[in-house]
């Protein structure tokens, strides 16, 4: 057993000597945030508050609507003005252009979330102008967060039995994307006036796990040419030789793998939440078990793709393939959230689409560690799967 | 002889490759605390051998035991009292000498002082003591080597294969190498060596098993193996008098098998050159002529090769 530990600390003594370490895994993905970051207009826009005005009155007062409320006053795009005023008041600021919108969350919201019947906001603004459209899309896109987040949630604690999790809640949140939450009230007003600002740190926040994972999965290069190099250099046949188990030398690669790349994490999501002032730091045990998972089913398929490998060539072209089609799939290019149902669902066959999940949930959602869950499970069972099969093939390959 | 003595029994192995019949039916016995040499050109079959003995590869058909272990039911148990020095060099070039010799230490089980102990020791064996903490992938040719031998012997195995420990190196690395070999042997291991020098498998070997297209084609001590071609020595003298005054006198000297003169140079043909030559000088003197040169080539498994298989050893 402790030549696992044995064979981990050879390999990533010969990581920590090769300056290609530190340049794929640390320099590199740190160059291409800011990069995407600055052309996504990260660094652009002024210090003052150009958000729009939004009121806000709970009639609810539940758990979950103070939440939402949360969620809102976290936006870079509506300034929450929470109010205790009547609907019929709020109609008329809105109306006077006083206020953008003005979202009012029913007796009753909370509850009907929890049992997964459709819970609908009402949203009070003019229709057709520029400003509504925008509150429109951010009022959908915050209550569809909590209520997808709610409905895994549920999902989870549902399901904690055998029953497959990944089935279920794609379906759930399917049909959640196709019924908007919320209720649009039309008014009848002059224009708000309201400049479209550019989102200051959304796109950062997004880019920051996006190029983390791309290159974490980059480092899959790196760590599968140390098992092909093993292998070229014969010393995997003479450690064969030795008394030492298949299985433990495959965990011990497994281990150096999954340091480097978690390590990686770690140093990036500093990175981001330090000076990119991604919010990160929200959860941080979240983040730690999102990276984790991240880490194992990314070092898992540097794993299989090292024992299928036999050439440096052929360890390059199999780690080029999952490295874009993984990434550009699972949206660590451009957002999912942007594209249709049908791509989401299939980006959501790329474990990357569910490490952003993660991240995201945690970062720009501004979630609870419980959303998190159903990601980490995710990227655990494609950790698994990689796993198996890398030590199905290490076991049933003869080695000469 | 009995089954105690015997360090690797080997019996009728089979290994294919596709078509190619790498080994086919090979068996022999080398002895506890012998130097047993596998003797062929290339692609005769010898790393296949040697792979399948350390339960790398599995034999098609046949088994064989190695101190009494078998490698198809015991692979581990197998592995445990072996050292291997593969034929290629198989280190970890980023690392030094001694990161080297420690992980591979580990590997074979030992810990703490007694690895540090040992790794300095095999360090001073293979004489890179003061080179220990470059890194290999720096070192010659011949310094690799020597490492890759060192790796096998940390943990002092009972048995030890080298394949082939000798290609391509200097003529210095080669003769520490060859000396290194006779001092396992003397510390009591038992060593199973692989070449395609006869001049290597001479000098090293108690038991000599010659190899070609997978098969062994004929085995035993170096001694035996000549006298399968039954060549003797072949003595070339030239003198200071007319060859032909002393044919008939050497024609009667005890241990000439035949002698014939050509060009003014004598060649004899004794069985044992140390016990005839003097006889020979002396009978010159007793003529008052002298020996001015001799050229003694003794029969060795080069000729037993291409009296074998009609093809030279070496190509
Ligand atoms: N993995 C393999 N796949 C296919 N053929 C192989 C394989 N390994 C060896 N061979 C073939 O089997 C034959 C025996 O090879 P082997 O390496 O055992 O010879 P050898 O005696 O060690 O030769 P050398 O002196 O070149 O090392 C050769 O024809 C070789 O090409
Ligand atoms: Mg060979």
């Amino acid at each position: 057993m402790i030549r696992i530990l044995d064979i981990a600390s050879k390999d990533l003594l010969q990581l920590l000597r090769d300056p290609k370490t530190f340049m794929f895994l640390l320099i590199m993905p740190i160059a291409f945030t800011l990069l995407f970051g600055f052309a996504f207009g990260g660094f652009s826009g002024g210090a003052s508050d150009t958000r729009l005005p939004v009121g806000f009155l709970d009639q609810d007062s539940s758990r979950l609507s103070k939440r939402l409320r949360d969620l809102f006053a976290e936006s870079d795009i509506i300034r929450l003005n929470v109010t205790t005023r009547a609907p019929a008041d709020l109609e008329e600021l809105v109306a006077e252009g006083k206020l953008a919108g003005a979202i009012i969350v029913p007796n009753g919201y909370g509850r009907s979330l929890l049992v997964n019947k459709s819970a609908r906001l009402t949203l009070i603004a003019d229709k057709g102008t520029r400003a509504t459209t925008t509150v429109e899309a951010e009022v959908i896109a915050v209550a569809g967060r909590l209520d997808s987040a709610v409905r895994t949630a549920t999902i989870i604690e549902q399901t904690i039995g055998n029953r497959a999790p990944f089935q279920y809640a794609l379906e759930q949140s399917l049909a959640a994307w196709k019924n908007p939450p919320i209720a649009v009230t039309e008014t009848t007003s002059t224009i708000v006036k309201a400049e479209k600002k550019s989102n200051q740190s959304a796109s950062l926040a997004h880019t920051s796990p996006g190029m983390m994972l791309q290159f974490a999965i980059a480092g899959l290069l790196t760590a599968a040419q140390i098992i092909v190099a093993e292998r070229k250099s014969r010393s995997l046949q003479r450690l064969l030789t030795t008394a030492t188990n298949r299985l433990h030398i495959l965990l011990g690669h497994y281990l150096a793998i999954f340091t480097l790349i978690f390590s990686q994490f770690i140093a990036l999501v500093l990175f981001g939440g330090l000076i990119l002032r991604v919010d990160y730091a929200r959860a941080p045990g979240a983040i730690l078990i999102v990276a984790a998972s991240a880490a194992l089913c990314i070092a898992a398929l540097g794993l299989l793709i090292g024992v299928l490998a036999k050439t440096d060539e052929q360890a390059v072209t199999f780690s080029l393939v999952p490295m874009f089609l993984l990434s550009g799939l699972g949206g660590a290019w451009v957002p999912l959230e942007v594209t249709g149902e049908t791509f989401q669902t299939i980006g959501h066959l790329s474990p990357v689409a569910w490490a952003m999940d993660g991240f995201k949930n945690i970062s720009i959602r501004g979630l609870g560690i419980e959303s998190v869950a159903l990601p980490a499970l995710a990227l655990l069972g494609y950790a698994g799967l990689f796993f198996a099969l890398a030590s199905w093939r290490f076991s049933t390959n003869e080695e000469r | 002889m009995s089954a105690n003595n015997i360090a690797i029994s080997v019996t009728d192995l089979h290994k294919s490759f596709g078509e190619l019949k790498a080994v086919q039916g090979v068996s022999f016995q080398v002895q506890r605390g012998e130097i047993f040499s596998l003797l062929g050109p290339n692609g005769a079959g010898k790393t296949t051998t040697i792979s399948i003995l350390s339960t790398l590869l599995r034999p098609d058909q046949g088994d064989a035991q190695v101190m009494g272990h078998s490698i198809r039911r015991d692979p581990m148990q197998v592995k445990s009292v072996l050292g291997v020095v593969p034929q290629e060099i198989a280190l970890y070039e980023d690392l030094t000498a001694r990161e080297n010799l420690d992980f591979w230490g580990k590997m074979y089980g030992l810990r703490g002082a007694a690895l540090r102990q040992r790794v300095q020791e095999v360090l001073e064996i293979i004489g890179l003591a003061d080179r220990a903490n470059g890194r290999v992938g720096k070192f010659s040719g011949g310094m690799k080597r020597r490492v890759n031998i060192g790796v096998a012997l940390l943990h002092k195995p009972q048995v030890i294969y080298m394949d082939e420990p000798t290609v391509g190196i200097d003529p210095q690395s080669r003769r520490n190498i060859l000396d290194s070999v006779v001092a396992l042997k003397n510390q009591g291991m038992t060593v199973l060596y692989t070449t395609h020098y006869m001049e290597e498998a001479q000098e090293l070997s108690d038991h000599i098993a010659i190899m070609d297209r997978g098969k062994l084609i004929a085995g035993g001590t170096n001694a035996e193996l000549v006298q399968l071609v039954g060549e003797q020595t072949r003595i070339d003298l030239t003198l200071t008098v007319e060859a032909s005054r002393v044919l008939p006198i050497w024609r009667a000297v005890e241990g000439v098998a035949h002698v014939s003169a050509e060009d003014g140079r004598v060649t004899v043909l004794v069985a044992d050159s140390n016990l005839v030559l003097p006889r020979l000088f002396e009978s010159a003197t007793r003529l008052a002529a002298r020996i001015t040169s001799v050229d003694i080539r003794e029969p060795n498994l080069e000729a037993v090769f291409l009296h074998l298989t009609g093809r030279a050893l070496r190509d």
